[in-house]
């Protein structure tokens, strides 16, 4: 269960009604994953990336994004996932995170790129402590939408 | 406009203006005499009372009034600026900084023991004075107008002058208040009633004053639009013979205002008369106008975050730019090509004006060093003669600032340590006063910055000692002079005996080394023992562009800053072979080189023909080996992310032609990753 400080987070921005929360659905592999649309500031076409030697492999490059120059985040390498190559639906999604108090800007990888939905919080489920590879505090939260369990991660974790 | 607030603007333009007074008074501790530096001070002085008052700073504004009034003597000319005088001056003026910035902290009482100050300097002049003094007082009252009754002024506003907010009536009232004062118009000038404008003056002022006021009290009144009037000034010779005129001039404006036709015949003859009387004062005039107007370059206060957006816009612009010469190169369109080099002259144009307008002469941080020398000399008793020069010299507006720390801790070392006492310096056999030379110098794409004392110089042998007493060095290790000087920049080091409230803490000089580093700077340090120290600062011009060199690495591109490139030379076939001895022989010289496709991570075997670049980080140079040099790469710098701040062999990153970003290397920190990574490695092996 997400705990009270990270419940009030989410939905300062972004809750239009009680419960529900406004997301960008990707997909990463086989997984969705819903990020917070209010964090997200673009949505573009893969852009050549700039390897930076010694950095960390969550973080292994960098793009131009409108002349600014933002690290691209691979998540797949943070949840232990197959790298793949690009398809015709791998995109960038560009968000805004709060690091060290600071805003800045990161991209992070999409093999697809679904749909800007709701998603209701009342039907979170636990994150289960077994049955997942993944470390449970980069998980929010996981709820269904259409049927399907989709993860909502932390990216302030994930990304720090 | 209404959202910028008013007292804001006043603090801002109080702060110009502070600079003016205070680099006007320590001129005057050089140049007593000069009355163009009184009078700009007085200038100062008049305009903080003026829109002090305006912005409800009253007691800026009274305290502002007790000191003007008190000066006024000095402008006068009765008494001559001394060293006190001057002390107590500026004493005066940080006060009524400190009540513009923070009224609430500054207390009355410091005001009055300054104005008392003041008041002794001022008010007794015969007594107080030193006798040297005396001499010009007697002249004084000769000097003075009081021999004649008053004055006549040929007042011309221009015609704008109602548009400014200006009321020619409201001067003539001041004029009214110095004494009995008799204002005739002259109405030649106003046209036909449809040609007329209304909101145009006309009109023009043949005055008669009768006071026994000095010429400076008739400025005072036209002090806000001298430069929008011609003031033609003669004294009345004698009471009697300005009489005469005066009656006829008082019965031809009547008819004047009756009889327009004949009015222009009658007027023009006293006041031709007045203004042949006054040429020689007015031509005087004139000429004090003329540097006036030069100043008085219309300039734009901008706000430094819209010129960093500016800046970064122009970037981008000169990235889409490449791209689409990239494009139009690439295609057969004889008219996109036109276009595209069309808008690459525009680009490179716009660009070159925004860094422009960032660019700041360094004289207005020269300026703030007086201040501190004068208080420094006066509080260790040493006589320090400033000389600055290259005032006019740009750097960047951000580099500017980020300058003023160092440069006070090198002027103070210079001061504090450089320069030794009077006793030392007669028994040296050098002149009384010690001399500070601080210079600023365009060199390439590089500004030196200079700080030059001709004191004791460095003491090596010392700076030796104590580093070994620190452990910084092992005792008996052979090590150059420069090596040694560089211990100067140690943080905590300090050959000082005592901390005194000046020095001697190993802060000051540490902290002017990363400050410079970060600038991307240089650091020389030259000596010469018993005749001096000079240190000088090597700086882009610029923090946000780069002058670069592009290279290749496998499939990636990086840019070296051509600062620190010294040459480049081909890797030839038997040094890639060599496993064991990675040096090059450069001209006799031993220089080993660097393998960027390790160092980076490329992986793939290295192309046949590698290139070497020679860098240089400080006293050794190194060889970077890269597969291909591209070219001259001038680039905005883009700072890595917080998420990359643990990459320290990139200071940043730069948007090539074709979108791409490209990374800058940071030489310093990749030689000594490297040299950390191949001291693991014979550790390793050992």
């Amino acid at each position: 269960m997400p705990n009270g400080r990270e419940q009030a987070q989410v939905q300062a921005p972004t809750a239009r009604q009680q419960g529900s929360m406004q997301v960008v659905m990707i997909g990463l592999g086989d997984e969705k994953f819903a990020l917070d649309a209010g964090l997200v500031r673009e949505i573009i076409d893969p852009v050549p990336a700039t390897k930076v030697a010694g950095a960390k492999a969550f973080v292994p490059s960098v793009i131009n994004v409108r002349g600014n120059v933002i690290p691209l985040a691979d998540l797949r390498i943070r949840f232990g996932m197959p790298i793949t190559d690009d398809s015709a639906d791998t995109r960038i999604v560009v968000i805004e995170l709060d690091i060290d108090n600071e805003p800045v800007l990161v991209g992070v990888m999409a093999d697809k790129v679904y749909e800007v939905t709701e998603i209701s919080q009342t039907d979170v489920q636990p994150t289960p402590r077994v049955g997942m590879h993944w470390k449970p505090e980069f998980i929010r939260f996981i709820t269904k939408w259409r049927e399907e369990f989709v993860i909502v991660p932390s990216m302030e974790r994930i990304l720090n | 406009m209404s959202s910028i607030d008013p007292t804001e603007v006043f603090r801002q333009e109080a702060a110009e203006l502070f600079e003016t007074l205070e680099g006007a008074l320590l001129d005057l501790c050089q140049r007593p005499d000069d009355r163009e530096l009184v009078d700009s001070a007085f200038r100062a002085l008049h305009t903080i009372k003026g829109s002090g008052a305006m912005f409800g700073f009253d007691k800026v504004a009274a305290f502002t009034h007790e000191f003007e009034t008190a000066f006024e003597l000095v402008r006068k000319g009765e008494i001559k600026p001394t060293q006190a005088l001057i002390s107590v001056a500026l004493a005066a003026k940080d006060y009524i900084r400190a009540l513009i910035e923070a009224p609430e902290s500054t207390d009355s009482i410091i005001g009055d023991a300054i104005l008392d100050d003041l008041k002794q300097f001022v008010a007794l002049p015969g007594t107080a004075a030193e006798p040297g003094q005396s001499a010009p007082m007697p002249q004084a009252p000769a000097a003075r107008p009081a021999a004649h009754a008053g004055w006549r002024l040929y007042l011309e506003f221009d015609s704008h002058i109602l548009c400014n907010g200006s009321n020619p009536l409201d001067l003539l009232d001041d004029l009214c208040k110095l004494g009995s004062c008799f204002a005739v118009p002259v109405i030649d000038g106003i046209p036909m009633l449809e040609e007329l404008e209304p909101d145009h003056c006309y009109l023009k002022w043949d005055v008669t004053l009768h006071s026994d006021c000095g010429r400076a009290a008739i400025d005072d009144v036209f002090m806000f639009v001298q430069d929008e009037m011609k003031l033609t000034l003669a004294p009345l010779a004698t009471q009697a013979e300005a009489a005469a005129p005066e009656v006829a001039l008082q019965i031809e404006p009547l008819e004047a205002a009756t009889v327009a036709e004949v009015a222009p015949a009658v007027e023009a003859a006293p006041a031709r008369a007045t203004e042949a009387a006054a040429k020689a004062p007015a031509a005087a005039e004139q000429r004090r106008d003329e540097p006036k107007r030069n100043e008085g370059i219309a300039t734009v206060r901008v706000q430094a975050e819209r010129l960093d957006e500016l800046m970064d816009r122009v970037g981008e612009l000169v990235i889409a730019q490449a791209r689409l010469t990239q494009l139009a190169a690439a295609g057969s369109d004889l008219s996109i090509k036109m276009i595209a080099e069309e808008i690459e002259r525009l680009a490179a144009s716009l660009r070159d004006t925004t860094m422009g307008a960032r660019m700041v002469p360094i004289g207005s941080l020269f300026g703030r060093f007086r201040r501190l020398v004068h208080d420094l000399s006066r509080d260790l008793a040493k006589p320090v003669e400033f000389v600055t020069s290259g005032e006019d010299t740009e750097l960047d507006k951000t580099m500017i600032e980020c300058l003023a720390d160092p440069l006070v801790h090198l002027i103070r070392n210079a001061i504090d340590h450089g320069i030794e006492d009077s006793p030392r310096r007669a028994a040296a056999g050098k002149t009384e006063n010690g001399r500070i030379e601080l210079t600023a110098v365009h060199s390439g794409a590089q500004v030196l910055v200079t700080v030059k004392d001709n004191g004791g110089g460095l003491n090596t042998a010392r700076i030796r000692a104590k580093a070994e007493e620190q452990g910084l060095i092992a005792p008996g290790a052979t090590l150059s002079d420069h090596e040694i000087h560089q211990f100067l920049f140690h943080p905590g080091f300090s050959t000082a005996p005592t901390i005194s409230a000046l020095s001697g803490r190993g802060v000051g000089m540490d902290v002017v080394k990363r400050t410079i580093e970060n600038m991307r700077g240089t650091i020389d340090l030259a000596t010469r023992p018993g005749q001096g120290t000079t240190v000088t600062l090597r700086l882009p011009l610029t923090l946000a562009i780069i002058e670069g060199l592009l290279i290749r690495v496998g499939g990636g591109r990086y840019i070296i800053p051509l600062s620190a490139v010294e040459e480049c030379v081909e890797l030839m076939p038997e040094h890639q072979r060599s496993r064991g001895r990675n040096f090059l022989n450069v001209r006799g010289n031993l220089v080993p080189f660097l393998k960027l496709r390790e160092l980076l991570q490329v992986p793939g075997s290295p192309e046949l023909h590698q290139k070497t670049i020679i860098i240089s980080t400080g006293e050794s140079r190194v060889g970077l080996v890269a597969d291909q040099i591209i070219g001259n790469h001038q680039t905005v710098i883009k700072s890595l992310s917080k998420l990359h701040s643990d990459v320290t062999i990139f200071s940043g990153a730069a948007i090539l032609g074709d979108g791409t970003a490209a990374l800058i290397l940071d030489v310093a920190q990749l030689v000594a990753a490297a040299q950390a990574q191949s001291e693991k490695q014979i550790y390793e092996a050992a």
